[in-house]
C-alpha cells in the first residue's frame, strides 16, 4: 500500500523554475527584483524624506500612546497580549461580534459602536475605518462588496463598496437576518428569523429561494435547512439541490448533557473538518451545546460533548477548533478520534475565523480581534475532574484528581463567567493543583444574591463531593458571597481576594457622579451586600489572607477621571484604598498587594500572574 | 528604503538566502501535493514570504526545515478553505462506487484510486501518511509540523495506514494490473 502511494506522488517529476519562484517571493515581500533588470527611476530625494519621516512617525506614535495610563472605560491589552499564544491584538471597539474573511483582507464589524473596520490580515493593520449608522451582526464579503445583515428596520442587508467607503443600497428582507447567511454562486444567500430564503447578486437584485435557513458552507456546498422537514441538504453552484441530505433525526443513542435526545433539527451552524461535517446544536450564550460528527460517505453521526456555550467553529491545520463563550476555551477536536484539548482564552470570544493561515477570535469585551498563534506556546488546560451541570449554576474543576492539598475554588465576581478566571485556573491545575471555578451560565449577570451565591457555592462543592480543605480565591464583588460562604467554616484555610469591591462602594460611586451634574444611570450595577449583613459577619481570624488592589493611579487618579469628576476621583480612589485596608484587616495574618498597570476591574486579564503566583506562594505557607 | 530599513533588509536575506535555496524545491513539492500545481507556486511564495517576516521568530530548537514546514502546513490550511476541490473529488468517489470494478485498471487508474483513497481520510491522517511517505520528514519534524508529541507519531501512522488500506479496499475490488495486451487493444 505504501509503494502504491509512494509511486502515486503527484510532484515527482516536476520541474522546478527556482529564479521565477524567488521572483514571486520577493514581488510579495515587497523587494523591487524580477527577472529582467528593473527600469531605472528618477531621483526623488523628497519623496525619500517624506517615507523617512511618515515610518518614524508610525514607529514613534504608538510609544508615544504607550505612556498614555489605561482609561478606566478601555481596559489594557497587556494581559492580554501576555497571554499564550495570542499574536497579536487589535482594537477594533465594544461589541464586536462578526468578521468577514476575503483574501488577505478582514473586515470586522464592532456592532455597539457602530464602525466597520477593514484589515490587513497579513500585517494586522486597521487600514480603514466606517461608520456604520445601523445596528449590524453579520459581515460577508462577495462580489466586490461587503454586505452588512442588519436588524434596523425590521431586518435588511446594506450593500457597502469598499470604493467608495459608503452603503450604497438597502435591501429589505421582512425579518431578522441569520447570520450564518453565505456568499456562493455569485450571490448573498441569506435567510431570516421568519424560515425565508433569499439570494441577492452583487447588483442588489432580491430573489426569494423558497423556505430555508442556510446552515453553513461545507465540501464545497451551501447547507441549507428546510423549515418544515427539519432536513439540511447540500446546494451545488449549479443549483443541484440534495445531493446530499443530513435528516432529521431525534436518535435516542446521541444525549446531551442532561440526557436529552439531540434534534438534529437544533443545528444552528455547521461547517468541514477532517473530511467531515460537524453540525453545532444548541449554540449560544446561555445553552448546553452538543457538536455532531456527520459522516457523509455513510451517513454515521456521532456526539462529541464539550461544555455549554460554544459559539463558533472553524477547520485550521486538520483540526476542528470551537470556541466556548462560557468557559473562555478555544477547543481543538481531532476530527478522526475526536479528542479534544483545551486551550484557555482571556475573554468571551465572539467569534472565530481563519485568515492569512493564523486562526483569529473576536472578544467581544473589550473588543478586541486577536491573532492566535496555535502552531506553539498555547498552554491547556488541565483535565476536567467535575462538570456538575445543575439549573442554572455549575463547577468546573481541572487538576489532578489524586491532589492531596488544598483545593482552589475561583468565585467570580457577579458580572462575569466562571471562565473570567481560565488563563489561571490552567496554569494553577496544570502546575499540579486541583481547581473548582464557581459560576452560572449564561452571559448575563446573574441576580443571585450573595446569601444565593454562598449557598449554590456550598450546594456544588456538596454535589461534587468537594469537603476540603479549601483556599477561595474570589475577585470584585464575589468579595460578598465568599465571606458569607467562609463565614463559620473550619474546611477554609486561606483566602485571596482580586480586587474585592468595598461594602456601599455602589452608593457611594452614584453619589459621587450625580455630585459631577452626570447621568447616575451610568454607575455600574451589581448586588451591594448590604449593611445588616455586613455587620453581621465576623472576621476570619488568623486565616491567611491576601488582597490583590487594582492600580489607583490607572483606574481613578488618570486624566480623564480626574477631569470628568475632580475631587470625586480622589474621594472614590479613598473610598477604594479604605476598602482595602478595610478587608485586609479582618485576618490577622494578611497582606496587601498593589497590581501596577491593571485596568478597572481588570487584575484577573491584565495580571493573571500576580494572582497565579500569589496563590501558589499562599498555597506554600498554607501547607507550611 | 531608509539606510536602517536597507540594513535590515541586508540582515534579513543573510538568513533568507541560504533558506529559500535550500528548501524551496522540497516545500513547493509540499505545497504541489496538498494543492496541485495551480496553486502551488503561489502557496509557496506565501510560505517564504511569511517566513522572510518572521525569520526573526524562528525558535531557537527547531531546525530550518521542520520550521518551514510547520509555516507551509499552515498556508496550505488556509488554502483549503477556500477550495472546492472535495466537492469533485466527492462526485468522483460517488462515480466509482456505483460504475463497479473497470474493465482494464492503468497505473494511472492505480494511483487515483490511492489519491481517491487518501483523499476520503481524515485531514490529520492525510498529512502524516503525506509527510512520511512524499515528503520525506523525520518522526520529530512531523511532530513538529503537526503540533502532536513525537511519541505520538508512530502510532498514529500505523493507523493511518490501517485506514487508508481499509479506504482503497472499500473503494472497490482489488484492481488487476493490466497486460501489454490489453494496453494496446
Amino acid at each position: 500500500m505504501i509503494e502504491l502511494l509512494q509511486h502515486a506522488d503527484p510532484a515527482a517529476n516536476i520541474e522546478i523554475d527556482g529564479a521565477r519562484l524567488r521572483a514571486k517571493v520577493d514581488d510579495r515581500i515587497g523587494i523591487t527584483t524580477s527577472l529582467e533588470p528593473a527600469r531605472k527611476r528618477p531621483s526623488r530625494p523628497w519623496l525619500v524624506v517624506a517615507v523617512a519621516a511618515m515610518v518614524a512617525a508610525a514607529i514613534a506614535l504608538p510609544m508615544l500612546l504607550r505612556e498614555e495610563p489605561p482609561s478606566i472605560f478601555a481596559p489594557a491589552y497587556d494581559g492580554i497580549l501576555n497571554t499564550p499564544g495570542i499574536e497579536k491584538v487589535i482594537p477594533v471597539g465594544a461589541g464586536v461580534s462578526t468578521v468577514g474573511v476575503d483574501g488577505d483582507s478582514i473586515w470586522v464589524m464592532a456592532a455597539l459602536s457602530n464602525q466597520l473596520h477593514h484589515i490587513d490580515a497579513t500585517t494586522g493593520s486597521i487600514l480603514e475605518t466606517y461608520t456604520i449608522d445601523s445596528y449590524v451582526e453579520g459581515v460577508i464579503p462577495g462580489g466586490g462588496f461587503v454586505w452588512l445583515l442588519s436588524y434596523d428596520n425590521d431586518g435588511e442587508v446594506l450593500r457597502f463598496d469598499p470604493d467608495s467607503g459608503t452603503v450604497d443600497l438597502v435591501i429589505p428582507i421582512e425579518g431578522s437576518p441569520w447570520h450564518r447567511s453565505a456568499w456562493f454562486d455569485d450571490r448573498l444567500w441569506v435567510s431570516n428569523d421568519q424560515g425565508e430564503l433569499f439570494t441577492i447578486t452583487a447588483d442588489g437584485e432580491l430573489t426569494p429561494a423558497g423556505p430555508g435557513s442556510v446552515k453553513g458552507q461545507a465540501m464545497g456546498y451551501l447547507w441549507v435547512a428546510n423549515p418544515a422537514t427539519g432536513d439540511i441538504s447540500s446546494l451545488s453552484e449549479d443549483g443541484t439541490r440534495g445531493e446530499l441530505v443530513i435528516p432529521r433525526r431525534v436518535d435516542t443513542s446521541i444525549i446531551d448533557e442532561k440526557g436529552n435526545p439531540v434534534d438534529v433539527i437544533d443545528a444552528s451552524s455547521l461547517t468541514e473538518a477532517g473530511g467531515y461535517i460537524w453540525l453545532m446544536t444548541g449554540e449560544g450564550p446561555a445553552s448546553r451545546t452538543t457538536l455532531l460528527r456527520f459522516d457523509p460517505s455513510d451517513g454515521e453521526l456521532l456526539p462529541l460533548v464539550i461544555g455549554p456555550g460554544l459559539h463558533g467553529m472553524v477547520e485550521h491545520d486538520g483540526y476542528l477548533w470551537v470556541i466556548s463563550y462560557i468557559d473562555h476555551l478555544l477547543v481543538r477536536v481531532d476530527p478522526d478520534t475526536r479528542e479534544t484539548s483545551r486551550y484557555p482564552m482571556p475573554g468571551k470570544t465572539g467569534g472565530i475565523t481563519v485568515a492569512d493561515g493564523s486562526i483569529w477570535l473576536d472578544f467581544f469585551h473589550p473588543g478586541l480581534l486577536a491573532r492566535v498563534d496555535t502552531s506553539a506556546n498555547l498552554i491547556e488546560a488541565g483535565e476536567t475532574l467535575v462538570d456538575q451541570v445543575d439549573t442554572d449554576h455549575r463547577l468546573l474543576c481541572t487538576g489532578p484528581d489524586d491532589f492531596t492539598g488544598p483545593i482552589i475554588i475561583l468565585e467570580p465576581p457577579q458580572w462575569i463567567g466562571p471562565g473570567s478566571w481560565s488563563v489561571i485556573q490552567a496554569e494553577l491545575s496544570n502546575q499540579g493543583s486541583q481547581v473548582c471555578a464557581h459560576g452560572y451560565l449564561g452571559g448575563e449577570p446573574t441576580d443571585q444574591t450573595p446569601s444565593d451565591r454562598a449557598t449554590d457555592l456550598a450546594s456544588a462543592l456538596d454535589g461534587a463531593g468537594i469537603s476540603g480543605p479549601l483556599l477561595v480565591v474570589t475577585a470584585g464583588d464575589g468579595v460578598h458571597a465568599t465571606r458569607l460562604f467562609a463565614e463559620g467554616r473550619d474546611n477554609v484555610v486561606g483566602i485571596l481576594m482580586v480586587d474585592p469591591v468595598p461594602v456601599g462602594w455602589n452608593e457611594f460611586l452614584t453619589s459621587v457622579i450625580v455630585a459631577a451634574g452626570e447621568d447616575p444611570d451610568g454607575a455600574p450595577e451589581g448586588a451591594d451586600l448590604d449593611a445588616a449583613v455586613s455587620a453581621g459577619l465576623g472576621d476570619f481570624g488568623a486565616t491567611p489572607l491576601v488582597v490583590i488592589g487594582q492600580d489607583p493611579d490607572a483606574v481613578f487618579l488618570n486624566d480623564p477621571f480626574v477631569d470628568t469628576y475632580g475631587d470625586g476621583a480622589y474621594a472614590a480612589n479613598q473610598f477604594w484604598q479604605d476598602g482595602l485596608a478595610f478587608y485586609a484587616g479582618l485576618s490577622t495574618d494578611s497582606r496587601t498587594v498593589v497590581a501596577d498597570g491593571t485596568g478597572m476591574h481588570m487584575v484577573v486579564w491584565d495580571r493573571a500572574d500576580l494572582v497565579i503566583d500569589e496563590v501558589l506562594a499562599l498555597l506554600e505557607r498554607i501547607e507550611g | 528604503m531608509s539606510t536602517a530599513g536597507a540594513r535590515e533588509h541586508v540582515d534579513i536575506s543573510q538568513r533568507f538566502d541560504p533558506l529559500f535555496d535550500a528548501h524551496y524545491q522540497e516545500i513547493y513539492r509540499f505545497c504541489i501535493r496538498r494543492l496541485g500545481v495551480d496553486d502551488a507556486e503561489d502557496a509557496t511564495a506565501e510560505v517564504f514570504a511569511v517566513a522572510w517576516r518572521r525569520i526573526d521568530g524562528m525558535p531557537s530548537g527547531v531546525d530550518d526545515r521542520a520550521w518551514l514546514y510547520g509555516v507551509a502546513q499552515r498556508v496550505v490550511g488556509n488554502h483549503y478553505r477556500s477550495r472546492r476541490r472535495r466537492q469533485g473529488l466527492l462526485k468522483r468517489l460517488l462515480e466509482t462506487r456505483s460504475t463497479g470494478e473497470p474493465d482494464v485498471v492503468t497505473g494511472a487508474d492505480v494511483d487515483a484510486r490511492v489519491l481517491a483513497a487518501l483523499s476520503s481520510l481524515s485531514g490529520s491522517d492525510q498529512d502524516l501518511l503525506r509527510l512520511t511517505t512524499w515528503d520525506g520528514l523525520t518522526r520529530s519534524e512531523i511532530a513538529h509540523v503537526l503540533g502532536i508529541k513525537e511519541n505520538a507519531v508512530d502510532q498514529r501512522i500505523h493507523r493511518a495506514r490501517m485506514r487508508l488500506r481499509d479506504r482503497y479496499d472499500r473503494l472497490g475490488p482489488e484492481p488487476r494490473p493490466v497486460t501489454t495486451k490489453e494496453a494496446s487493444a
